[in-house]
């Protein structure tokens, strides 16, 4: 056996056996998903929630008659305008620090700090994907729906958000892909991610070659699983059109 | 403006850029019930612009528009509820992508009209029948041909029982061979009985169809009249100029 193999052998058994240590790991394979998923639901709840405002801003406000429901969709736009500058004008790391030593300071949880951080940064991005998509749908569609009768609400929720969904599913796959990769960062304040969990390896150890090299793989395979998945799910939508 | 009109339009503007760009520049009309008007001109001339206006797809600058005696150009006015009773087609036929030709047809009168749905689909299939389409039912748009699209996009105006059906350029966007089926389909639904105002380019159809012939140009009515008198004996030299090109 030459000995380089044996060294490598020796170095996994270090890196992941001894003292049980692949369970940081697992735990951080948890930690990653669950601070992914829930900072993804955040995300797209507020994602669209700014999209309808600049969508409805953009569509009705020159249309809309005087009044406090047209001052406060201006509010709003401004207040969407704003937000969307400064997430995606600054680094996440950056944001991920404030919320955690300023913003939240006092709060002692650190994956919900994570989750509200990531999905604030997060909602930017997919609100402007949302926007994007109800905007490339032909304003045909939303004349042929307003001209049967459907209010402007109803024309969205029947006709252009399905066909919206459909086209913009491949960003905001990409989005969410994007999204599982930097929460890598969550281990400088303190979420024991995956991360984190090899970087906690590295530190009894004092080696990096196993650790590394194995979240790299598992990230990997995260993303390739999720892409799969939403291939199949492209494919389903698609499906019938043709 | 005449009394007993189905819509009636007053003095009806519809300006851009300020008012250098005059797409209508007081444009005062009445159709009435049963009645089949075809507005004609040249591009540019308004004629889309006076259509897509009185349902209010061009919210008109200044003028008014009364539809079954309710101002609706009156801010006041709830238009969506005036809309369900104005089918319109477009040239581009603008069938939702995403849906089946049978739900295409349902959604609205299910959602807006409170339709039971096996009521709402029998509609469908009676009106699809007479079109001539009752085996396409399950297709989704992107399965049909052009001609095939806008008889579904009439029927999913008809779903609605409007009082008047405004027809958009409904057979520009047709390849030459399918211009027949859906100026058919047009042809039954006049003889039905069915107000219709149809902007066009199709004078054999203005000609055979029409009680009116509307002749627009640069945002103004310059000419109407039974289409003997527009197609036969013009009276203004703008008419007889855009005549002269066409025919």
């Amino acid at each position: 056996m030459p000995e380089w193999f044996t060294k490598l052998t020796r170095d996994f058994n270090t890196a992941f056996v001894v003292d049980n240590r692949w369970k940081y790991l697992l735990e951080g394979v948890e930690n990653t998903l669950i601070l992914t998923f829930f900072a993804l639901i955040l995300g797209v709840a507020l994602g669209i929630i700014i999209a309808a405002i600049r969508v409805t801003y953009d569509k009705q406000y020159h249309l809309m008659k005087r009044g406090i429901s047209k001052f406060l969709l201006c509010i709003g736009n401004i207040i969407a305008k704003v937000y969307l500058t400064i997430i995606r004008g600054t680094p996440a790391m950056v944001q991920i620090l404030i919320i955690f030593f300023i913003i939240m300071a006092s709060s002692s949880n650190k994956m919900l700090c994570g989750i509200i951080a990531f999905g604030i940064n997060s909602g930017a991005y997919v609100a402007e994907i949302i926007r994007g998509g109800i905007m490339s749908i032909d304003e045909g569609q939303t004349e042929a729906g307003r001209s049967l009768g459907f209010n402007y609400v109803q024309t969205m929720i029947f006709i252009i958000l399905p066909q919206t969904f459909k086209s913009i599913l491949p960003a905001l796959a990409n989005e969410f892909i994007v999204l599982l990769k930097e929460t890598a960062i969550a281990g400088y304040v303190g979420v024991t991610d995956l991360t984190r969990g090899a970087n906690i390896i590295r530190g009894i150890t004092y080696q990096s070659f196993w650790p590394l090299l194995a979240i790299a793989a598992v990230y990997l395979v995260m993303v390739m699983f999720f892409t799969w998945l939403v291939g199949i799910l492209e494919r389903r939508l698609r499906k019938n059109e043709r | 403006m005449n009394a007993n009109s189905l819509i009636a339009t007053n003095n009806l503007c519809k300006y851009y850029n300020g008012g250098t760009i005059k797409a209508l520049d007081g444009v005062t009309a009445g159709i009435k019930k049963g009645e089949v008007v075809v507005i004609i001109g040249p591009s540019g001339s308004g004629k889309s612009t006076y259509l897509r206006s009185l349902n209010l797809l061009e919210v008109p600058t200044s003028g008014e528009i009364v539809f079954e005696g309710v101002e609706i150009t009156d801010p006041k006015v709830n238009i969506n509820l005036h809309r369900q009773k104005m089918g319109m087609v477009f040239q581009q036929f603008n069938l939702f992508p995403h849906m089946n030709v049978l739900k295409n047809l349902t959604i609205a009168p299910i959602k807006l009209l409170k339709m039971d749905k096996a009521e709402a689909n029998e509609k469908a299939m009676a009106l699809l029948e007479r079109v001539g389409l009752a085996d396409r039912s399950e297709a989704y748009p992107a399965q049909l041909s052009g001609g095939q699209k806008q008889r579904v996009a009439i029927v999913r105006a008809l779903m609605m029982s409007p009082d008047v059906m405004l027809f958009d350029e409904p057979t520009s966007a047709l390849d030459p061979e399918m211009v027949g089926e859906v100026l058919d389909v047009m042809k039954e639904l006049a003889k039905m009985g069915m107000t219709m105002i149809v902007v066009t380019h199709e004078m054999g159809f203005a000609r055979e169809v029409a009680d009116r012939v509307i002749f627009m140009s640069d945002g103004k009515i310059v000419e109407e009249g039974s289409p003997d008198e527009i197609f036969t004996n013009p009276q203004d030299p703008r008419t007889k100029q855009f005549l002269h090109s066409i025919l």
